[in-house]
């Protein structure tokens, strides 16, 4: 179409939105660099804020735990998102209910789902322990959440159960996309169930299994509120993953400078995924193509 | 796929079990007397049902505060993100212009930026503008988390708009302005409401900013008020498991309603980006 009278340009119609994420993002970003590379005093220090942030033992801890956390969130994820796709998409009475209530846990706020795992979690009077007491599975109450080698294990199990129905619903979608034609011609060849998921199925989802994963990986650093609400990062910051590192030396040890330092490393690594994702999301785009 | 079915519901089961179980204990929970919370053996039913969590959580705490806090902020924040995705949408959708290309993938950028990467930089900001503490403040910010994905669907949307209706109404003499609202709007209504739902589902949820940047009871937000029970000597299961039951209502009554739109929204959106 022809352009453009007064006020019709397509400046006048993105700017509004691109200037208020760039005050919001974009500003706070580079006073972020800024901060950095200063202390208290405001004067220039050069790279010691980011000297001290690596050299602490507690951000090789959280990197460590971040890692752990993340790889491990994401391969049941995938695993339990991926047969819940498969299940859900078959023919059965009451599909549509077994559709919804599978999606509540990712619809409903993170902290409803962190208190009430919390409570099923709890040492003395929660659930969870009370059943594997009561069928004899083990003998003392397990510490779910403050067990320093049991504490990640259990936060994975709660961010799984978050994070499974997105992944399912993906493939639910992903799935509806896959020509009929190709289960035809596999039946007629003598396929079986097991055949069409492994030689049809899974290869037809994987470019978009691909683009899930770094959907995951983001929303694993980013998983806060769960982890904080429910342990705070501990015991002993067992617990404590990177995105939380930041909020506590900020606003719990007031370490503006080092925390900014951390957040703008943070930064360049999730923007490195972002990249990765951007890129591998428009080659499955011009694959489909 | 597979002519058998009966194969379907054990695995169907086990999943849609894992998925709500935690909800069916947290509602059982929410009616059961502080004794029989911390009462082995534990029961399933609640013993004498009792609504005492709920009236301390309605009458003798800051929740129904915290819950006209977050209506604010969310409704808000929502609003103002239309106001804002609208026209950016439209102009990614149907016009050509330098860097369009670059634009979209800044917007889709800033979608998927960790929120802990900004908690810091948006806290001294927002302390320079005086808006820490205040709705206001808790509202833009709600507003720049939302209106990246916003925009992005809705841009989707518009495109699967045929452009036919709109050439017609362009030699007409309408103004692009005149356009968007009188032609593409209406048509696009159950996009609108798609990112209407995402949006306020997205803010009434959201913890880690609420939790940075609102820290008054006057302006604190629901997710907030939840984890304040849970204190470090005392934690009073009774009540956070009511508050939550209140919590989830609105946002489960909103999914049920709408939710074959906003599955089919989400489904389309994803798919496309």
């Amino acid at each position: 179409m022809r352009a453009t009278a007064r006020g019709q340009g397509p400046i006048t119609f993105i700017l509004p939105a691109l200037l208020l994420l760039a005050i919001f993002i974009v500003y706070p970003l580079v006073s972020t660099v800024w901060m950095s590379f200063t202390n208290d005093s405001d004067q220039f220090v050069g790279l010691d804020n980011y000297q001290s942030v690596v050299e602490a033992g507690r951000t090789a801890r959280a990197v460590k735990n971040t890692i752990y956390f993340v790889g491990a969130s994401i391969v049941v994820q995938l695993l339990l998102g991926t047969i819940a796709g498969i299940v859900l998409n078959e023919k059965f009475k009451g599909q549509a209910i077994a559709r919804s209530l599978t999606l509540v846990p990712w619809v409903v706020p993170g902290i409803v789902g962190a208190m009430t795992w919390a409570w099923m979690f709890h040492t003395d009077y929660g659930v969870i322990n009370y059943i594997l007491l009561s069928t004899g599975l083990i003998s003392t109450p397990v510490r779910w959440l403050s067990d320093p080698n049991i504490v990640l294990p259990s936060l994975i199990a709660v961010n799984v159960w978050k994070m499974f129905p997105f992944v399912a619903i993906m493939v639910l979608a992903g799935l509806q996309a896959i020509p009929k034609s190709l289960y035809e011609a596999a039946q007629v060849d003598g396929a079986n169930f097991w055949h069409e998921i492994r030689y049809i199925t899974l290869p037809q989802l994987r470019p978009m299994l691909i683009s899930i994963t770094l959907l995951l990986v983001i929303a694993g650093v980013n998983s806060i509120t769960i982890i904080y609400s429910m342990t705070g990062g501990g015991p002993a910051d067992r617990s404590l993953i990177t995105s939380i590192q930041i909020f506590v030396e900020a606003f719990q040890f007031f370490n503006f400078h080092t925390a900014s330092a951390l957040s703008i490393l943070f930064f360049l690594v999730s923007t490195a995924i972002i990249v990765v994702y951007i890129v591998a999301d428009n080659n499955k785009r011009s694959a489909q193509e | 796929m597979s002519k058998n079915l009966n194969w379907v519901y054990i695995p169907l089961f086990l999943i849609v079990g894992f998925a709500i179980i935690p909800f069916l204990w947290m509602a059982l929970s929410s009616f059961k007397t502080l004794a029989e919370l911390y009462r082995i053996p534990v029961t399933i039913l609640p013993d004498q049902p009792t609504f005492e969590n709920y009236h301390k959580i309605l009458y003798e705490s800051n929740v129904p505060r915290y819950f006209l806090n977050s209506t604010i902020v969310s409704l808000g924040s929502t609003a103002l993100g239309l106001v804002f995705a609208i026209p950016a949408a439209y102009a990614f959708a149907r016009m050509r212009f330098r860097g369009s290309a670059f634009w979209q993938v800044c917007v889709l950028v800033a979608h998927l930026l960790p929120s802990a990467t900004l908690i810091v930089p948006l806290y001294i900001m927002l302390g320079y503008f005086g808006l820490l503490n205040t709705l206001l403040g808790l509202t833009l910010v709600y507003t720049v988390l939302t209106l990246p994905l916003s925009i992005w669907m809705l841009t989707s949307y518009f495109r699967h708009i045929p452009v036919e209706l709109e050439e017609a109404a362009f030699i007409d003499g309408a103004s692009r302005w005149g356009i968007l609202f009188r032609i593409m709007l209406p048509l696009s209504l159950p996009g609108i409401v798609v990112i209407v739902l995402y949006a306020f589902v997205a803010t009434w949820n959201e913890f880690i900013f609420a939790l940075t940047f609102a820290n008054d009871t006057s302006v604190k937000t629901l997710p907030i008020g939840l984890a304040e029970f849970s204190t470090e000597y005392n934690t009073d299961w009774g009540a956070i498991m009511a508050a939550s039951v209140i919590m989830t209502l609105p946002i489960a009554a909103i999914f049920l309603l709408l939710q074959r739109v906003f599955v089919g929204g989400l489904m389309s959106g994803a798919m496309k980006g």
